[in-house]
């Protein structure tokens, strides 16, 4: 089975590829966009499009069907209406496959199945770096007020932690976010804004 | 009473027409009505139609032929919806490379210079073209199931063209229209607002014909809803639709006018400079139209339409009962509702005829008369919703 995988993410497309090679003996290739591969594709006449739902090609794609009249080209279709749920779990996971028509969808499961998995993989890492970044960013901001808190009234760190935290609890808000409005206000106070 | 769903997630395509569901966003028009929406900006009509079919999204900013060709079966996986609302006229276009635009123009520099523009010179390029063993025109719209694709067909056949034999009809998405088109590999498009303007701005592009101008005061994008879940929540439906009634009613006002371009510029919603956005928001007969003219009205006859054209050009075969569908999906009654509670005058009739307004007239079947813009096609036809097959009949180029 040929399986053309469209993903602008080259990571998450490499991590698909990579997942589908343990499935079935297949042939993969990737294109980070369907203009990339557009030319090829007679060439490589896919059984399989596994695209990314954030890649805008998708409605091209569809059109293919429309279009084959004039450029012979496999129909192609949503994947698999045989299988309640599959569809959902793939749209939500951020992943649309395209089926030849005639093709199994026994033989297109895990497929769509891998590449929802390795999305899911990929889309936890983005969000535990996207945290790891928010967390460092909002240490440093909690530094930075402490240290106006510290300058400005003359306490301790801890001292200054602790009315920074009392600050955040008498206005039900996260502590960063009450440590970033005193940096705000502290720079208005010193006429930053002008 | 307390509303079934406070929360919202509803999908948006970056197009200036998404203007009611941003300014509802923004101006807080749904706080108001107690909802609390996340816009999602999408990346394409299929995963605005997947995500809403699925739940994934509550409802979408839809092109008026999508909720239609999804409860039919014919994108997608068939999944019963509703439409009951529009959010605007106006606001596309056929725009052409300026090296087209000038191929045409020799040949029939009158034809061109003419308001409205039509297809003739277009043909006569083709003819030449044909003659002189050159390949076939290529034109993009933004998806076979769009107001685009049938406007732009309407507009060739009127003048002898064949949409499918004569020039290829691809689709590509509406943000990269303005690259394909430098880039040679179309030669026209037909697209929404600011897409047009932006090619315009890019330089290598000349608008040739509005849409405006080819349906005045025609249907274009909806509300799209999944049916059940409208039925499930009615009152969430109608505080839904509030909101975005009073939205579309600020953004035709002056106030909204000055402030919408700079509201959409920006990276949530278009990410195109906010003078190219004033400029699509258009001018006098041409500019997209919100609220005024009863705009957001959903008239099935609008619907009617639409799947006239889709059975035109052998998207939907002949077993396809138009009227019962057109009624399933556009639903006038859902608006009434809502109009009536927001204090907005409604139409008390489902259908009209369109294509017999030169100039402004009076809606008098409404709760309260309501002032109307003129209607008619550039071709000089008549659309009356009741006899769709006798429509289909009068014209030359179809497929059946």
């Amino acid at each position: 089975m040929r399986v053309l995988i469209i993903d602008p993410d080259e990571a998450r497309a490499a991590l698909v590829a990579e997942g589908l090679s343990e499935v079935d003996p297949l042939e993969v290739t990737r294109a980070p966009s369907f203009e990339a591969i557009e030319a090829d594709l007679a060439r490589l006449s896919p059984d399989v499009i596994v695209i990314a739902c954030e890649s805008p090609d998708r409605d091209t794609l569809e059109s293919l069907k429309e279009a084959s009249q004039a450029n012979p080209r496999p129909v192609v279709m949503f994947v698999d209406r045989s299988t309640p749920g599959l569809a959902e779990a793939a749209v939500t996971a951020g992943v649309a496959a395209y089926v030849v028509d005639g093709l199994a969808p026994g033989r297109v499961r895990p497929v769509l199945e891998v590449a929802m998995s390795r999305f899911a993989v990929m889309q936890q890492m983005r969000a535990d770096l996207e945290k790891a970044r928010a967390d460092l960013a909002s240490r440093k901001t909690i530094e930075r007020a402490k240290g106006l808190l510290m300058k400005a009234r003359g306490l301790d760190e801890d001292a200054a932690y602790r009315a920074l935290r009392k600050l955040a609890m008498d206005n039900g808000r996260p502590l960063a976010a009450v440590a970033a409005d005193l940096i705000a206000f502290a720079g208005v106070l010193k006429g930053d804004d002008t | 009473m307390s509303l079934e769903q406070r929360e919202l997630r509803l999908g948006f395509i970056p197009l200036t027409d998404c203007a009611p569901l941003a300014a509802a966003r923004e101006l807080g028009f749904f706080e108001a009505e107690g909802l609390s929406v996340t816009l999602s900006r999408e990346a394409s009509w299929a995963n605005i139609r997947d995500k809403v079919a699925m739940g994934a999204l509550d409802g979408a900013h839809m092109l008026g032929p999508l909720p239609l060709a999804v409860s039919l079966g014919v994108s997608g996986q068939a999944a019963p919806m509703v439409a009951p609302l529009a959010l605007n006229q106006h606001g596309a276009a056929i725009t052409v490379s300026t090296e087209l635009a000038e191929a045409m123009r020799a040949l029939d520099p009158q034809a061109m210079a003419a308001r409205p523009c039509t297809a003739a010179p277009l043909k006569a390029l083709i003819d030449k073209r044909r003659a002189e063993g050159a390949p076939p025109l290529i034109f993009a719209v933004v998806f076979p199931f769009s107001s685009h694709n049938y406007l732009l067909r309407y507009w060739m056949a009127a003048a002898g063209i064949d949409p499918d034999r004569d020039v290829q009809v691809v689709v590509v998405p509406p943000p990269r229209m303005n690259a394909r088109l430098a880039a040679g590999e179309i030669d026209g498009f037909c697209a929404g607002a600011p897409w047009n303007d932006a090619a315009v701005a890019a330089g290598g592009a000349e608008i040739l014909v509005h849409a405006a101008e080819i349906w005045r005061c025609g249907a274009d994008k909806v509300l799209g809803l999944r049916a059940d879940w409208a039925r499930d929540k009615p009152l969430t439906l109608r505080a839904l639709l509030r909101a975005l009634l009073k939205a579309g009613a600020w953004c035709d006002s002056p106030e909204g006018r000055a402030e919408l371009p700079e509201l959409l510029a920006g990276g949530a919603y278009l990410d195109v400079p906010s003078p190219v956005v004033a400029r699509a928001l258009g001018q006098g007969e041409e500019a997209i139209v919100f609220h005024r003219f009863a705009a957001s009205f959903p008239w099935r006859s609008h619907a009617v339409w639409f799947l006239t054209q889709m059975r035109r050009w052998g998207q939907i075969g002949a077993d396809i009962d138009i009227p019962a569908a057109a009624e399933a999906v556009y639903r006038p009654d859902l608006y009434r509702a809502a109009a009536a509670e927001a204090g907005v005058p409604a139409p008390l009739v489902d259908e009209k005829v369109d294509g017999l307004h030169a100039g402004d007239w009076t809606l008098d079947e409404a709760t309260a008369p309501i002032a109307m813009g003129p209607d008619l096609f550039f071709d000089g036809r008549a659309f009356d919703a009741a006899q769709p097959d006798r429509y289909l009949a009068g014209f030359e180029i179809a497929r059946r």
